[in-house]
């Protein structure tokens, strides 16, 4: 029943709005978090033994007749059920208590869910148009979340953030118009088998352009992230975590590797394209958070940088590569998702997101400040935690794959992360309490509680990380090592 | 051949006006121009739905949005616009013009034929069962779309 991932969380945000006439607060909370809690069981107990004999290939039936609906759970994709599932639910447990002032909270829940549907779709999909269709669904539903707080700011952000996210979907509708073209079909498996058979080179090579510029716009690489760093800190702060812990990642990333590595088959010169924009995000995006004094602004430009390493160590192509690369996607959802949520607590309870407004708040808000704290260093790549690892991994396959330059690019980036993250906790939390915070107080139980939740995960993955790797990661890391095999033989329907 | 070329190059020049013109009511005719001309398009080659759906929503309906909210939008002050656009889109439409001719000289020739005829699907079986899944997304558009305009225009609480 792996369709229940798309169609769950659309049943129940249909009747959440009706919810929320009922009660405002407690029925809206519940269905939402419940909702989302049997997604990430189902896809944490029942994903590993679905797919154990290889992927699942759903086609459904109406009245007896088989109708379009063909859904694939494999490696990747459970991966990053997994992962949407799991920051999903954080979020919308910290949501409880922090969108309380915001109002409207069937409403709320109905668009996250929304939200939730798409990516779930998107990774689900099997092919070009239903992964557009379902990038589409995401995309609609977290306009309206960046905006979410109505005032001039969220709205302008908004604003931009769709016009990009437009030109993100011209360029992607264009690829998929030349690739049907080409091949006569849209499916994974047909599109892949079909451009073994043709030899298309220069079209292929134009396709392949529209699709990395329409990726890499939902990912935010450098060059195409001037959108990211105003529309996650507008958003309030539950969307801002699932934007930068997910969404970019389902949207950009997972759409990307899926349609580049199963799909086209990565070439070198791909590879190169990947390794370069790869390391000029994770610099560029660096330097830039340097400058910030927002604190959510920061934790945007961080976002970019980190996604420049995902794309690096995807970029490399080698099984080691494409397992760190994967690792990191991971890590980065929980520990960003936690930076962007304690962020919200602190803006919550101060009323300012300006660093040089804020300090001493550990002495007031010591869970925030810790939970902060193991998030910074997660991303930063301090051992033991889970960033470190994949860092690690990533920079190794780097060197084992003849790229030292980039190794070392990687090495100093993450330096530079460390160095930011030291800033906004200096700033922040350490050093002399602002009289202005003497009445500040810790973050509500739910808040708290979904912090502490993924800090626990970052530590505990951080420990505990080579069964991690085993269990999620590697299979995952194999579906995209296999290239176009993992899909051209065995997802015919 | 001749109506044929010569209603795509008045798709491409209306489109071309729509995104030029500083008139907003101007623009939104050219538009419906536009999509006018691509549903006749659609019609010559065998799509009648799509040519329906063209006219009736794009030409029809979204026109009508835009010439509603144009009506109901006072004008204010002149908005100060970068004089980029007027450098970057010429630029943009001739690169586009010039991969475009790339595309399709590649293409001719090597675009497989779609079935068509007795064994194609017809226009209800194709969207019903070969695409249930994209219909289940548009489901999910609308869905978003209307807790948007729920979200986006409520009132605000006491409280807040």
């Amino acid at each position: 029943m792996i369709i229940l991932f798309v169609v769950l969380p659309l049943i129940v945000a249909g009747l959440l709005p009706l919810a929320g006439k009922v009660s405002r607060r407690v029925l809206p909370d519940l269905l939402a978090n419940a909702t989302l809690l049997f997604l990430l069981v189902y896809a944490a107990v029942a994903g590993r033994a679905l797919i154990a004999g290889g992927p699942v290939l759903k086609q459904s039936f109406w009245l007896g007749e088989a109708v379009g609906i063909r859904l694939a759970l494999d490696g990747l994709s459970l991966l990053m059920l997994v992962v949407v599932a799991l920051v999903g639910l954080a979020a919308s447990l910290f949501s409880i208590d922090y969108m309380e002032h915001y109002g409207a909270k069937g409403n709320y829940y109905a668009l996250y869910l929304v939200m939730m549907a798409g990516m779930n779709g998107l990774v689900l999909a099997t092919d070009l148009f239903s992964l557009y269709v379902f990038l589409e669904v995401a995309a609609v539903a977290s306009y309206a979340l960046v905006a979410y707080g109505l005032g001039h700011d969220e709205l302008e952000a908004a604003f931009k953030y769709l016009m990009l996210s437009v030109v993100a979907s011209a360029f992607l509708v264009a690829g998929i118009a030349v690739i049907f073209g080409l091949t006569g079909a849209l499916d994974f498996a047909a599109v892949a088998s079909g451009l073994r058979e043709l030899n298309a080179g220069p079209v292929l090579g134009i396709a392949a352009a529209l699709f990395l510029l329409g990726f890499g716009l939902k990912a935010a690489l450098v060059p195409f992230h001037a959108w990211l760093p105003d529309a996650h800190p507008s958003a309030p702060a539950p969307i801002s975590a699932v934007l930068s812990g997910l969404l970019i990642k389902v949207s950009g990333v997972y759409a990307l590797t899926r349609v580049f590595l199963n799909v086209f088959g990565l070439t070198p010169a791909l590879s190169t394209v990947l390794l370069w924009l790869g390391a000029v995000s994770m610099v560029v995006a660096a330097l830039l958070a340097l400058g910030q004094k927002d604190m959510k602004r920061m934790l945007a430009y961080s976002s970019i940088s980190q996604v420049g390493y995902i794309v690096l160590g995807i970029g490399i192509g080698t099984p080691l590569g494409i397992a760190g690369g994967l690792f990191h996607l991971f890590n980065h959802a929980l520990a960003k998702g936690l930076l962007f949520l304690t962020s919200g607590s602190v803006q919550q309870a101060t009323g300012t997101r300006d660093l040089d407004e804020m300090g001493g708040l550990a002495k007031r808000m010591p869970v925030t400040a810790a939970t902060h704290l193991i998030g910074a260093l997660s991303i930063s790549g301090v051992p033991p935690l889970n960033g470190f690892w994949s860092k690690l991994i990533i920079i190794v396959a780097l060197v084992q794959a003849g790229h030292p330059v980039f190794a070392v690019v990687a090495v100093l980036a993450s330096v530079l992360t460390l160095w930011y993250y030291l800033l906004i906790q200096r700033k922040a939390f350490f050093g002399k309490l602002n009289e202005k915070w003497a009445a500040v107080k810790e973050a509500p139980f739910w808040m708290t509680a979904a912090t502490v939740l993924l800090a626990l995960l970052c530590l505990g993955i951080g420990i505990l990380f080579a069964s991690t790797v085993t269990t999620w990661v590697q299979p995952a890391a194999d579906v995209l090592a296999d290239g176009i095999h993992a899909v051209a033989g065995s997802w015919g329907f | 051949m001749i109506l044929q070329t010569a209603l795509l190059i008045g798709l491409v020049l209306f489109s071309v006006l729509a995104i030029a013109l500083r008139d907003l009511l101007k623009s939104a005719i050219s538009l419906a121009v536009a999509s006018l001309l691509l549903g006749i398009v659609f019609f010559r080659m065998g799509a009648p739905y799509a040519g329906v759906f063209e006219i009736s929503v794009v030409a029809g309906l979204i026109t009508v949005l835009f010439i509603l909210t144009i009506a109901l939008t006072k004008s204010g002050e002149e908005v100060r616009e970068s004089k980029l656009a007027n450098v970057v889109f010429p630029v943009v439409f001739v690169a586009f013009l010039v991969i475009d001719a790339l595309v399709m000289k590649e293409l001719v020739g090597k675009v497989p034929a779609l079935a068509s005829g007795a064994e194609a699907p017809t226009f209800g079986e194709a969207l019903w069962k070969g695409r249930t899944l994209d219909l289940i997304g548009q489901i999910a558009v609308i869905l978003a779309g209307v807790f948007a305009v729920l979200a986006l225009f409520r009132k605000r609480d006491k409280h807040e």
